[in-house]
């Protein structure tokens, strides 16, 4: 019998995909009947109200009467307490001071009783107060009185930040990191603030050099460009990032407020989906219902893949819709969809480990808590330092913001995205088999199973270090993300550790799912070697990966030299050692093989030194070659 | 033996099956992540624009052009910022480029106004900090000028209450942090019934279980208890957990009381929907939108839950709270009672 060309079998595979897809989506929408469709109705048009309500009124005041301020009907200083949800007026009686009310004003004196509470009240009642004033102004007729200093705010680039950077050596490699960077990197460019400011937009044009003369003219500019908007200051600034021009209140440091909350939209139809997506699969290993669709000549991957397709065609397609609503372009479709896959691919690992519909829930829920901190939290940066870069959100928001975003950039951002989404549906498959799928074990041991089935022999032990990586990147990255607003001195210790700890454990989790399954009869110092010098080669070989970081500007931020210089790429005094990181993971990795081979909680004492032998080293590193 | 015996019983299943799947455990990790992540948030962002929560962050400010006098008094009024005076706008940025000041003020009078253009360098962490100081800073000059142009105005703006050395996080702990942590279980309680109920469902055990001597109520009530009853314990764990991080919380009984109210109400309304849409698909998809239409909707009216526990934590109630707290109490068991009154016609199995 002659097999069939390749071409054909391509062909027959993906004809079985859509066919699945099919079939997901007419069973999905067979489970809507009258009055789930009724009651999804009610429920949706109820959102829609509540939603417009909320716009129609200006948001909810969760601090509604949270301090008590005594102040009498006649004081001016009632109508602040009035205006303002949080403050609440009472009677100023002096003796119930500190029991029923924080603050009293009497006779323009203001007495305050002696609590955490009340300063906090006197804190609150003292912006209401500045808020009041303000408002009183803009009412004023003689404008110049009541505004009488108009600001314009102009960011500009200054050859090396002496101070700013506190690791010593690394000095002047930052300086001129930065100056590479802003050839290169839109988000660092003037322009990206021209919150409608004439002045600081020509700005922008001279920031490569740093001509005296150039600038004076510029400033010229720029006070002539606010002379004819005379009057009305900006109120609140732009949507999109800060103010820059007005009055002293109307100046804003630089936070893409406006482009972070529409970038959330992107997230709200991904929580939906991943819930019924988890049903589905989890559905599947329910009674065994899964076993007609394998026993069928189809294989794992086509089932998985036509099973996912329908749900990602629908995360893509809002996408594009939000994409449109909200202003964005193909940038953000693009940036929103890895997020997608990596939401997918968590959840179907999710669904294929969890035993009940409670434990998918709890799955889904950390999934969704853990992947939007990590795309949300770095975008808050976007405009402050080229790490929000970690998060593909901030691509989203340069798009928003209409600045424009680089291959390199996208790349750096999503790549992880892309390959942990892979990774994760690899793993997911390799489980999709009958002893798995039908089976209650707990998740960890489902977990050392699924790595188990990628496991072929001692070189699998070197592709699957590999393929740890990305999720290595990402939580080393959130580390960073989450330890950056820590003092250098701190943090840079502290992220040694975690990174260390971070590598081993994903260096060696798969020698000891080994030694749990495969390898359980060779359980000797040997193999424990081989396994372990394998996998640091194969984490060694793909941790130059990291080199991408390198072309995207990372590396000036003194945190990313930590948590990437180690490495010994790119540093050229770190050439001559490139066998030294090698040796450090093999020697590394064999520890903690060695503890995996005798048993659990070996395991686990085992990565201890080998976390601290890795630190060490890093932090020799850090400190010699600064 | 009494009636309570078989809901008691399907009740301890639930939470032993919680226990075995350690699930609750993933469950306060995620609540945990949760704060954490939010104080994070709050504390970083209020550190970076708030300066007066930076301690030892001194900014240095080149001041110059025709009102740089009258600037720099203000300027070295404030704590947090010191003002040096040049000349020229050339040697400012001279100053500016060799890293000696972090900003430059221009300062000039034109048509009675005063038109400051302040330079901050491009790109950093500091910029952030940096600009909220010259805001400040420029604010209280602002005012200065405005007192000296008075007589033009038709108002004289309010004196301010005095500056307090109040901590940004204390609103957000009340206000925020705490309701967020007490309602957190509460909604993870409704999921959970929805799951409970629909995979019973889905394994044909519900079926089972009614062979059994004990009716649908029964079966409804076992699952209700005991994701009631998880609520307010975790709620009690993250409000003494507060009370040692320096947050305490005033009245908490009361706002125990409330989130377990809340909890019947919300499981409620999960069990109700878990039994008119038996699919866990759908289910979930109602159940979310569902809570997240009651609780934004509750949030615009006047008295609403989040409002209600970070008062009743603050203290800013009055005498009258038991009402307040009785008036939640009564909305849960209403709701609970109508379920139970509901459940025997209801058609599950279709």
């Amino acid at each position: 019998m002659t097999a069939p060309p390749p071409s054909d079998r391509l062909r027959d595979g993906l004809r079985a995909v859509a066919r699945i897809a099919r079939w997901e989506v007419g069973r999905s929408a067979g489970v809507v009947d009258r009055r789930t469709a009724a009651l999804g109705l009610v429920a949706l048009l109820l959102a829609g109200a509540v939603g417009g309500a909320t716009l129609a009124t200006g948001g909810a005041a969760l601090d509604r009467d949270v301090y008590r301020i005594g102040v009498a009907a006649d004081s001016p200083y009632h109508e602040v307490v009035r205006e303002s949800p949080a403050l609440a007026a009472r009677p100023p009686d002096l003796g119930s001071l500190g029991r029923s009310v924080e603050v009293v004003v009497r006779d323009d004196q203001f007495y305050v009783a002696d609590s955490r509470k009340a300063e906090a009240a006197l804190s609150s009642f003292r912006s209401a107060v500045r808020r009041h004033n303000l408002n009183q102004m803009e009412a004023e007729e003689n404008v110049s009185a009541a505004f009488p200093v108009v600001v314009t705010l102009r960011y500009a680039d200054r050859g090396g930040s002496p101070g700013a950077v506190a690791d010593g050596g690394s000095g002047t490699e930052t300086g001129a990191g930065t100056g590479g960077v802003a050839g290169d990197d839109p988000a660092s460019g003037d322009e990206t603030r021209s919150g409608g400011d004439d002045g600081s937009e020509s700005e922008g044009g001279s920031d490569g050099g740093d001509g005296g003369a150039d600038d004076t003219a510029d400033t010229a500019g720029g006070t002539g460009g606010t002379d004819g908007s005379l009057g009305v200051p900006f109120l609140g600034g732009s949507l999109l990032g800060g103010g820059n021009s007005g009055s002293p209140a109307d100046i804003s440091p630089p936070f893409p407020f406006g482009a972070l909350v529409l970038a959330f939209v992107f997230f709200v139809p991904m929580n939906f989906v991943i819930q019924p997506y988890g049903s589905s699969i989890l559905n599947e290993r329910i009674n065994r219902r899964g076993e007609l669709l394998l026993v069928a000549p189809v294989s794992p991957t086509a089932i998985v893949a036509g099973k996912t397709l329908p749900y990602l065609a629908t995360l893509v397609g809002l996408t594009a819709v939000i994409a449109l609503a909200i202003g964005g372009g193909l940038t953000s479709v693009a940036a929103v969809a890895p997020i997608a896959a990596l939401y997918l691919a968590a959840t179907f690992v999710g669904g294929m480990f969890a035993r009940s519909f409670k434990e998918l829930t709890f799955v889904t829920v950390t999934i969704s808590v853990f992947l939007t901190s990590y795309a949300f939290v770095p975008a808050i940066f976007t405009n402050v330092t080229p790490i929000a870069l970690i998060s593909p959100l901030t691509l989203v928001v340069h798009d928003l913001q209409g600045t424009g975003v680089t291959a390199a950039q996208y790349a750096f951002s999503t790549g992880p995205f892309y390959v942990g989404a892979a990774v994760l549906f690899t793993l997911g498959v390799g489980v999709y088999r009958e002893e798995d799928m039908f089976t209650q074990r707990p998740v960890p041991l489902k977990f050392l199973d699924a790595l188990d089935s990628r496991i072929a022999g001692p070189r699998s032990m070197a592709v699957l270090s590999a393929l740890a990586i990305p999720f290595v990147f990402i939580v080393e990255l959130l580390a960073i993300a989450v330890l950056f607003v820590l003092p250098v001195d701190v943090s840079i210790p502290l992220l040694l550790l975690v990174v260390a700890g971070v590598e081993e454990v994903a260096k060696s989790v798969h020698v000891y799912a080994g030694f749990e399954n495969d390898f359980t009869n060779r359980r000797t110092l040997r193999t424990a070697l081989i396994l372990g010098s394998l996998s640091g080669l194969g984490f060694f070989l793909g941790e130059k990966l990291t080199a991408v970081v390198q072309f995207v500007g990372l590396p000036d931020l003194a945190l990313g030299q930590a948590a990437f210089t180690p490495v010994g790429v790119g540093s050229a005094a770190a050439l001559g050692l490139l066998v030294a990181p090698l040796v450090l993971h093999a020697t590394t990795t064999s520890i903690a093989a060695l503890g995996a081979s005798r048993s659990r909680n070996w395991y686990f004492a085992a990565l201890v030194p080998a976390t601290l032998l890795h630190a060490a080293y890093n932090f020799a590193v850090v400190s010699v070659l600064g | 033996m009494s009636l309570g015996d078989p809901r008691l019983t399907i009740a301890r299943r639930e939470l032993a099956t919680l226990r075995s799947e350690k699930t609750i455990v993933l469950a306060l990790l995620i609540q945990l992540f949760i704060a954490a992540f939010s104080s994070f948030l709050v504390v970083g962002l209020v550190s970076l624009y708030d300066p007066g929560s930076v301690d030892g962050f001194e900014t240095e400010v080149a001041v110059t052009g025709d009102a740089s006098n009258e600037l720099l008094a203000t300027v070295d009024e404030r704590p947090s910022i010191s003002g040096t005076r040049y000349v020229s706008e050339t040697s400012a940025r001279a100053a500016f480029d060799r890293g000696e000041v972090d900003a430059i003020l221009l300062a000039d009078r034109r048509a009675g106004r005063v038109f400051v253009t302040a330079t901050v360098p491009d790109g950093n962490v500091r910029t952030t900090i940096i600009v909220v100081q010259l805001r400040d800073a420029l604010s209280t000059f602002e005012r200065v000028e405005r007192a000296d142009r008075s007589a033009q105005l038709s108002a004289t703006p309010l004196g301010l209450p005095p500056r307090s050395g109040a901590s940004p996080y204390y609103g957000f702990s009340y206000t925020v942090l705490l309701p967020l942590l007490c309602f957190l279980p509460v909604f993870i309680s409704g999921s959970m019934t929805v799951d409970s109920l629909t995979e019973e469902v889905e394994r044909g055990t519900l079926e089972l279980l009614r062979v059994a001597p004990v009716s649908t109520v029964d079966i409804v009530d076992g699952k209700v208890w005991a994701a009631v009853g998880l609520a307010p314990a975790q709620a009690a764990l993250w409000v003494a957990l507060l009370d040692l991080n320096g947050t305490s919380v005033r009245h908490p009984v009361a706002v125990l009381v409330v989130v377990a109210a809340l909890a019947l109400l919300v499981v409620t309304l999960a069990a109700t929907i878990a039994l008119l849409a038996p699919d866990r698909r759908a289910a979930q998809f109602l159940y979310s939108v569902g809570v997240l239409v009651a609780f934004g909707g509750a949030t615009l009216l006047p008295v609403n839950p989040v409002n209600s526990v970070a008062r009743l934590a603050v203290d800013s109630v009055g005498p009258t709270y038991p009402l307040l707290v009785a008036g939640y109490v009564v909305l849960g068991v209403a709701a609970y009672l109508g379920l139970r009154r509901t459940v025997p016609r209801i058609d599950v199995d279709e």
